[in-house]
């Protein structure tokens, strides 16, 4: 049963591929890369690989479709046709892939058990990190505290990638305190979407709600700062989508965010600084307390906040970023 | 019967995939994805309890929300391209 699912999910994947392949309307290949989201996603929990799957889920099917249709309003919905042939580059591609496939074939069987990959390191985190970390959730021991300095470089790259898109795209600054009353009476004559706003400002405080609960249960669960910091992004992108990006900069002014996505990092790295301080190594949390344990579980809970903060922040930028280019004008419609 | 279940929910996801590849319109797209969206919260509970560990049901409750909010995305930029064009979707 459990390979007749896998099998028709990944039949669906490289369908879907084809069809991306195929068609020519921008809009209905971002449609479709959503489906190509949420169908590996789904092979990832077939997988066992829920922390993955809810990152998938999360930035691919989410986050990264509602980026693309900002883009597509400013780039238009066709593909250009292109006038060169179609020759050289396929044959490039088919030799590279001949190249690829013939490499798989050194490769160990796939699904043994004794595989190298599975006994690098695995079998230490397996048998240690109970002992050493105690928390349920092995993938948050391995992510948070093992490779603790992997993720801290993680972290930098999400808050280098908000400095490039906001160095080549401005967030619009929202009107001053003089326009506003003018601005209140233009929106109460055109309430664009009363059902769906009201129904926005319900969802908001329950999505946040999970967020924190995706966030702080990180150790027990699949979760973490990465997957709670998306989710506390969409109650934004929400309420930007239903209110307007007026409204929304008036709510978390950019300013603010730049400092939160700041201080996320600052939090992580600070942690690293902190338990040399006190004599341990970089990141290393069992100085953090008289108990390592005790140590360790401190160390991973501060981490994950600055991770979920700097998160959080980046993509609500980021994406008032894209709507200032996308909904120029939303201002003046109401 | 949870097996059953799954069947049938795969079934519809191809009949889904089926309508997000024709088109034609963009509305008929959107719908589609929607759906799959939703066939695939059922799937993940539905697979959740045949492979007997229903304890990542909260998946679930994110990938709704997420299919929420993409559908919204989805129709507030619609509105700024200009789609009463007369040509189809290919």
């Amino acid at each position: 049963m459990e390979l007749l699912v896998n099998i028709s999910l990944l039949f669906m994947l490289s369908l879907t591929v084809i069809a991306v392949v195929r068609l020519k309307s921008l809009f209905a290949i971002v449609m479709l890369f959503g489906i190509y989201s949420l169908l590996s996603a789904m092979i990832f929990i077939a997988l066992d690989a829920v922390d993955v799957a809810f990152t998938e889920a999360a930035v691919g099917a989410g986050i990264s479709t509602v980026l693309m249709l900002a883009t597509l309003v400013t780039t238009g919905r066709w593909e250009k046709k292109s006038s060169r042939s179609s020759f050289l580059p396929l044959l490039i591609v088919s030799i590279t892939g001949a190249a690829l496939v013939w490499g798989t074939l050194d490769m160990p069987e796939y699904g043994n058990p004794d595989n190298p990959a599975h006994h690098h390191v695995a079998d230490r985190y397996i048998e240690q990190s109970p002992e050493e970390i105690g928390i349920p959730n092995m993938v948050t021991s391995v992510l948070a505290s093992y490779r603790g300095f992997d993720t801290l470089g993680e972290v930098i790259v999400v808050f280098t990638a908000l400095i490039g898109v906001l160095s080549l795209l401005q967030v619009r600054t929202p009107p001053s305190v003089a326009e506003t009353p003018l601005r209140n009476e233009n929106r109460k004559l055109s309430r664009p979407y009363p059902v769906l706003q009201v129904v926005a400002l319900v969802m908001m405080p329950f999505i946040i709600l999970f967020a924190l609960y995706v966030q702080f249960h990180g150790d027990f669960g699949p979760g973490g700062g990465f997957q709670a910091g998306v989710i506390f992004a969409v109650a934004f992108i929400l309420y930007t989508l239903t209110y307007g990006l007026d409204d929304a900069l008036a709510l978390t002014p950019v300013s603010v965010l730049k400092a939160l996505a700041a201080g996320g990092v600052l939090i992580y790295g600070g942690t690293g600084v902190v338990s040399m301080l006190l004599g341990g190594n970089f990141l290393d949390y069992n100085v953090l307390s008289s108990n390592p344990v005790s140590g360790q579980h401190i160390g991973i809970i501060v981490i994950e906040l600055g991770v979920g903060i700097t998160v959080a922040s980046v993509l609500i930028c980021a994406f008032y970023a894209f709507m200032t280019r996308a909904l120029p004008d939303q201002g003046q419609k109401g | 019967m949870f097996a059953t279940a799954t069947i049938a929910l795969l079934v519809i996801m191809c009949l889904a995939l089926v309508r997000a590849f024709r088109g034609p319109k963009i509305f008929d797209r959107i719908l589609a994805v929607n759906m799959f969206g939703t066939k695939t919260v059922l799937l993940i509970a539905v697979y959740g309890f045949l492979t007997g560990r229903p304890e990542f049901l909260d998946l679930g409750i994110f990938y709704a929300l997420i299919n929420f909010v993409g559908v919204i995305a989805a129709l507030k930029f619609i509105e700024r391209l200009e789609f009463y064009d007369e040509r189809e979707e290919r």
